[in-house]
């Protein structure tokens, strides 16, 4: 931000910082522990009157010097180098904050060289006991630098009571430091012994080997000891999300910590080589080998270092890519763009802007840990984006996952570096809004005589839309299920529900009557759903024609789960297939006949973000692609094998482990109900919006080839959001039940979501999906059009179960809400994009307007007479201008 | 000007960082002069196939140190001028990292043409000349950088190689500001020959006169040398600082005539082989140039940048643990010495 940045290709700057870092930090633990092991075998050497080891001591001086002063030193510096070109502003921040540690660390390291100087070059050449002081000078001068770089770098993990003094001290002795010195001096040691190890084999003086052998063993396991009990104390002091990060979700991390247990695993079992007495040859070969396990085990730690702190470089103050997290809301509100210091706007024309932003902002925030088509790229990390897809992606760093810094800047900034990569770096073309042009297609009413006819059919889906997920290769959640209810009603003066001695027979319209040519539901039922089913006949047993039956206990007929799907068999695509419906008695007369549509689409908008293509036609349904980077994610972030499932040939219901009201599938109660994890993990994702959100999942989508709130509400300017809230008032709202219920994801979810239509969660009433839903009552508490003073205010007054729901409810006569104003979401008067009126053919059949049955003192459809009581509910005669008005929309 | 980045706060008044920052500059100089110098000295009798002085087996030893002592200058160049500093390394960042992969070759170079100095292998002569020729090229690395940093106004160049493949060869000091530093660190290694051979009292005394002698020898031609190569990079600069130097800023204008008046008897005293002098005279000399080099660069800094910018923190606590640190230190390398001189041969 405040810095230029070194734009790498091939390898991340962490990368380089890593190979210097690791390599330096291996040779300085060896400088540190070595200090102590050639004072102890000098000693020993003394003690013991033991010339030649006494001369091995003085060669391996001599390789310690080479080792650690040349390599050491000047790597040493070479860490200053890295850190400063990689994160210039971390770098000044570690220096600025501690520079008179790094001068007292300067100090340590002076004595230290001076004192190795002497050491090497007097060996000998003084009397053993100043010698041998000398030496203690060197050890605890390089101990005393390895205990103040590490203040430094324990810092960076558990800055502790720092974030709020910036005191020196605090930083300094933070809660890291105890546990990190002890964990390294147990390391310096270790590598003592693995370097003494390769000298003592590389020794000309054969007849000590046996003894050096024993005598470095001991120095390589014994400090397992120390490493062992601090490296417990280390991993408790570790902060929880860090500790998430390492075991649970970063996949990286997960790598370094599996390279750390085998590395360890292979120390001891090179032990087998030096016990048992092989051939030296051998010995030298292992030591070799036991350097190079050495090295990686200790590269293994170093990066599970790192990983525990991400995103951060210094812990909760500064991120890896150089954001300071109490610039970030400023970021938010100017964009990154406006705040950071080194962008080119130079010679960049209007149309490039926005890919050259992109570009500018990929470096600010993406390149310190990314590169292109490099190391730890992000071609390979987007591939199965859209950018719309990239865009959710971006909402929703550090939400589930915390290893990665969130995005800061503006909406307009994280599309333009979604454009960036989409198009410049996948080389993709700009996405176009699909436009669907429909066809308005025969709606036309079933006849009715008011005067002749003596009864009146009304039949309805229960669902104002029904989706199908229609990719059961892969996985299902919703089988093509459309259900029917009817009620029959005689007419009179007082008229009456017939519920016997008559059958109501359905039949779907011409070019439906095969959905099994265009859905696999059937292949894949005995999988996914655990029956086989005759081809072309749904979950309930019920064919595309049939017959609905009486049910005692909904009071009303029905015909469940019909399978009827949106593909017509002329190719084209409908998601309103109609019925004709006939009421007929035991000697087969016709009493009534009517027509109901069924709404059942394919447009699921899984692809708007995770890719791929139409699954049919180009108009609909869900494609391979698509499912397959759906069972990508969820496998990735569930650690599930869905997609090797599904390519074994045994895709999976969802509901098989989420527990979902509307499938009536308990799954399993430690996991989220299909509702909460769905919303509440798109709800991270996709924040800040209003009903755009719903429609980029939902068929809901004006342009789209659904528009599935097609009701009074909608044509009154209500969407979505009016009634169940924003995603994440939504979302909330259903994960709240959840974590009632203990169900361990529900914490995560809710961690970083924020309800809009109230200002905290506490004020959201938790709710089950399916059987909570907006009480109609919440606005229209006096059945009413609208009440004065009450606002539009679905959200939040859940009815308290599934008896309560419009769809379930009937007035004091037996008769169902949704007989008389329609499907929920397509309330009457309802405008369909396939044929206007397509929803309102039984009250354009029975009364001749659009609107509810018996609207503007209607009551004759049914009673045959004008009505001068409410019968059904309050205020039902009420005359009713905005009623009129509407009714004017809805006849033009 | 816009690019320049924030600075961040320091912990105590910047003139503690100031005195430190000078202070072990000039002695990480001189030990850069004496590794420097010396080699291309050595280098020089190596083709010419003379007997190598018993100083050039110190290089290595003076590598160590002149590492040790570059740390400290280059942690508070970072803190006083870290905005500058750091955004010139990454303009340069593919050169400037390269130093220290090279560096590595250099120091083994000069170990293995030590540990085989006396069989004169083509390996070894080898070694000793890439050393020198690393050396040479890292030090031009340095001057690209720290006059980099000088010229906010040329980072511009940085949107043409985000990849950090940029060098400075647009400023016009460059050159005569790295020759002022060759000829500079012959001349310095000229006298740390005579100073090696001066502290040598094992070795033939008339063998060490030769050496002080022609390390003064060295000091003298280099010093002619240096004196046009100084009126050039004097000239070079921006004619505003410049006339800083010859006028116009009165401390500037003392502090180099007393270095060129200086020099004219330490000149005379070296010719004359007179070595406690030119040695008195060329440290003062050497310390006038630290503070010239120092104010040439609050000169080219002064419009966007000065020290008393620089927001304090107050924060004195962890300067006590340096000051006690350095004590300790001091003490224990005196002692460390003391047992040197003090310890009888087993």
């Amino acid at each position: 931000m405040n810095y230029p940045i070194w734009e790498l290709h091939s390898i991340t700057g962490g990368t380089l910082i890593a190979i210097i870092a690791i390599l330096h930090a291996f040779v300085a633990h060896f400088a540190v522990g070595g200090g102590l092991f050639l004072v102890l075998t000098e000693r020993k050497a003394l003690r013991t009157n033991n010339p030649a080891l006494l001369a091995y001591v003085q060669s391996h001086t001599k390789f310690f010097l080479l080792l650690t002063l040349v390599f050491g030193g000047v790597s040493g510096v070479g860490i200053w180098f890295i850190i400063s070109l990689v994160n210039p502003a971390g770098t000044s921040s570690l220096i600025h904050n501690f520079v008179f540690g790094w001068a007292t660390e300067w100090v340590f390291f002076t004595g230290e060289i001076i004192a190795l100087l002497i050491y090497h070059n007097r060996f000998g050449k003084m009397d053993s006991k100043s010698h041998l002081a000398i030496g203690w000078f060197y050890f605890i001068f390089a101990w005393l630098s390895l205990f103040v770089i590490n203040g430094i770098l324990s810092f960076m993990l558990t800055p502790g009571k720092w974030l709020e003094t910036q005191n020196f001290w605090h930083g300094f002795f933070n809660p890291g430091f105890f546990p990190s010195l002890f964990f390294r001096t147990g390391i310096a040691l270790f590598i003592a012994g693995i370097f003494g190890m390769l000298t003592s084999l590389s020794n000309k003086n054969t007849p000590i080997w046996d003894t050096l052998v024993n005598y470095c063993l001991k120095w390589i396991y014994l400090p397992f000891i120390l490493i062992l009990l601090s490296g417990f104390w280390y991993f408790k002091i570790v902060p929880e999300t860090s500790l998430d990060n390492l075991l649970v979700s970063n996949a990286e991390a997960i790598k370094a910590i599996n390279i750390f247990v085998y590395a360890s695993i292979l120390i001891f079992i090179l032990a087998v080589f030096f016990v048992i007495r092989f051939p030296n040859t051998v010995r030298k070969m292992a030591t070799v080998l036991f350097i190079l396990v050495g090295l990686i085990w200790f590269g293994g730690f170093e990066y599970i270092r790192e990983f525990a702190r991400r995103p951060y470089l210094i812990n909760q103050y500064l991120y890896s890519n150089s954001i300071y997290k109490s610039n970030t809301d400023a970021i938010n509100k100017e964009g990154i763009l406006n705040t950071a210091k080194w962008i080119s706007n130079e010679n960049i024309n209007p149309g490039e802007k926005l890919l050259n932003d992109g570009k500018e902002i990929f470096s600010l925030e993406c390149s310190s840990c990314h590169t292109l088509t490099g190391r730890n790229q992000i071609f390979n990390k987007t591939l199965y984006f859209t950018e719309r897809g990239l865009i959710a992606k971006l909402s929703g760093l550090n939400k589930i996952n915390n290893y990665m810094p969130g995005f800061f800047g503006t909406e307009d900034e994280k599309a333009a570096l979604s454009a960036y990569i989409l198009r410049s770096v996948h080389g993709k073309p700009a996405p176009k809004e699909e436009i669907v042009n429909v066809q308005s297609l025969e709606s036309k009413p079933s006849e009715f005589n008011s005067r002749k006819d003596k009864y009146v059919l009304l039949v309805w889906n229960d669902l104002g839309m029904h989706c199908v997920s229609d990719n059961d290769k892969y996985f299902s959640f919703l089988p093509p299920a459309n259900t029917l209810y009817a009620q029959l009603i005689k007419r009179g003066e007082r008229p009456e529900i017939i519920n016997t001695n008559v059958t109501l027979e359905y039949e779907v319209e011409e070019g439906f009557r095969n959905p099994q040519n265009h859905v696999d539901f059937w292949q894949y039922s005995e999988i996914v759903y655990g029956a086989k089913f005759q081809e072309g006949y749904g979950l309930a047993g019920n064919g595309i024609s049939g017959s609905l039956k009486f049910n005692e206990n909904k009071g009303a007929f029905m015909a469940e789960y019909i399978p009827v799907t949106a593909y017509n068999d002329n190719n084209t695509y409908n998601p309103y297939p109609s019925f004709t419906i006939r009421a007929i008695d035991n000697n087969r007369n016709k009493l009534a006949e009517t027509r109901a549509i069924t709404p059942t689409s394919t447009e699921m908008g899984c692809r708007n973000c995770h890719g791929g293509a139409w699954r049919v036609n180009n108009i609909s349904g869900f494609s391979e692609e698509t499912a397959i980077n759906i069972l990508r994610v969820h496998d990735r972030m569930n650690k599930t094998s869905l997609l090797n499932n599904a390519l074994n040939g045994k895709p999976a219901l969802c509901q098989s482990c989420h527990e979902d009201p509307a499938l009536g599938a308990p799954g399993n109660p430690t996991i989220l109900n299909f509702s909460s994890a769905v919303h509440g993990f798109h709800a991270q994702v996709l924040p800040d919006m209003d009903a755009d959100a719903c429609a980029l999942c939902h068929p809901a989508r004006v342009l789209g080839n659904t528009s599935c709130s097609r009701g009074r509400h909608n044509t009154r300017g209500l969407n979505c959001v009016h009634c169940h809230g924003t995603i994440e008032d939504h979302a909330v709202a259903l994960v709240k039940n959840e974590k009632i219920k203990k169900k361990p994801a529900a914490d995560k979810l809710l961690a970083n979501l924020s309800p809009r239509k109230v200002a905290t969660q506490a004020e959201v009433n938790p709710r089950m999906p399916w059987l909570m839903e907006p009480d109609c009552k919440a606005c229209h508490g006096n059945f009413n059009i609208r009440e004065e003073g009450k606002g539009v205010n679905g959200f939040n007054n859940w009815v308290p179960g599934g008896a309560a729901l419009y769809r379930n409810t009937v007035d004091n006569n037996g008769v169902y809400c949704a007989a008389c104003h329609g499907s929920p979401h397509a309330i009457y008067p309802a405008i369909n994009k396939y044929g206007r009126d397509r929803d309102n053919m039984q009250p354009l059949q029975y009364q001749g307007i659009a609107g509810s049955i018996a609207t503007q003192n209607n009551c004759k459809v049914c009673h045959t007479v004008d009505m001068k009581y409410n019968g059904h509910h309050r205020n039902m005669l009420k005359f009713d201008k905005l009623n009129l008005k509407n009714k004017d929309v809805a006849l033009k | 000007m816009q690019l320049i980045p924030h600075a961040d706060q320091i912990p105590v008044h910047w003139s503690w960082f100031q005195v430190l920052l000078l202070l072990t500059f000039l002695i990480h100089i001189i030990l850069v002069n004496f590794i420097l110098g010396g080699s291309v000295l050595t280098l020089i009798d190596v083709i010419r196939g003379k007997t190598i002085s018993k100083a050039s087996s110190g290089i290595p030893t003076l590598i160590a140190l002149t590492i040790n002592f570059g740390v400290p200058p280059l942690l508070f160049i970072q803190v006083l001028y870290g905005q500058f500093f750091y955004s010139s390394s990454v303009i340069m960042a593919v050169p400037w990292i390269l130093i220290i992969p090279v560096l590595i070759v250099a120091y083994y170079g000069a170990y293995y043409f030590v540990y085989k100095i006396n069989s004169k292998t083509v390996l070894a002569k080898t070694g000793l000349f890439i050393s020198t020729l690393i050396l040479l090229v890292i030090a031009f690395l340095y001057v690209n950088n720290i006059t980099l940093m000088l010229h906010p106004q040329d980072w511009g160049k940085y949107f043409r190689s985000t990849g950090g493949m940029n060098l400075n060869f647009s400023e016009p000091t460059l050159w005569p500001r790295y020759l002022h530093f060759i000829v500079a660190s012959i001349a310095v290694a000229g006298i740390g020959k005579a100073l090696f051979a001066y502290f040598d009292k094992k070795s033939d005394k008339e063998l060490r006169n030769q050496e002080i002698n022609s390390g003064l020898k060295i000091f003298s031609y280099a010093t002619l040398v240096q004196i046009a190569v100084g009126v050039w990079f004097l000239l070079v600069l921006p004619g505003k600082i410049t006339w800083m130097f010859l006028g116009r800023n009165g401390l500037a204008t003392i502090l180099l005539g007393i270095a060129v008046l200086l020099l004219i008897p330490t000149l005379i005293y070296s010719f004359r082989q007179n070595f406690r002098y030119t040695i008195s005279g060329i440290l003062l000399i050497l310390i006038l140039m630290i503070l010239i080099r120092d104010l040439l660069r609050k000169f080219y800094l002064g419009e966007v940048f000065r020290l008393s910018d620089l927001e304090i923190s107050g924060k004195y606590g962890s300067l006590i643990l340096f000051l006690g640190a350095f004590i300790i230190g001091i003490a224990s390398v005196y002692y460390m010495i003391r047992l040197i001189t003090s310890s009888k041969k087993q």
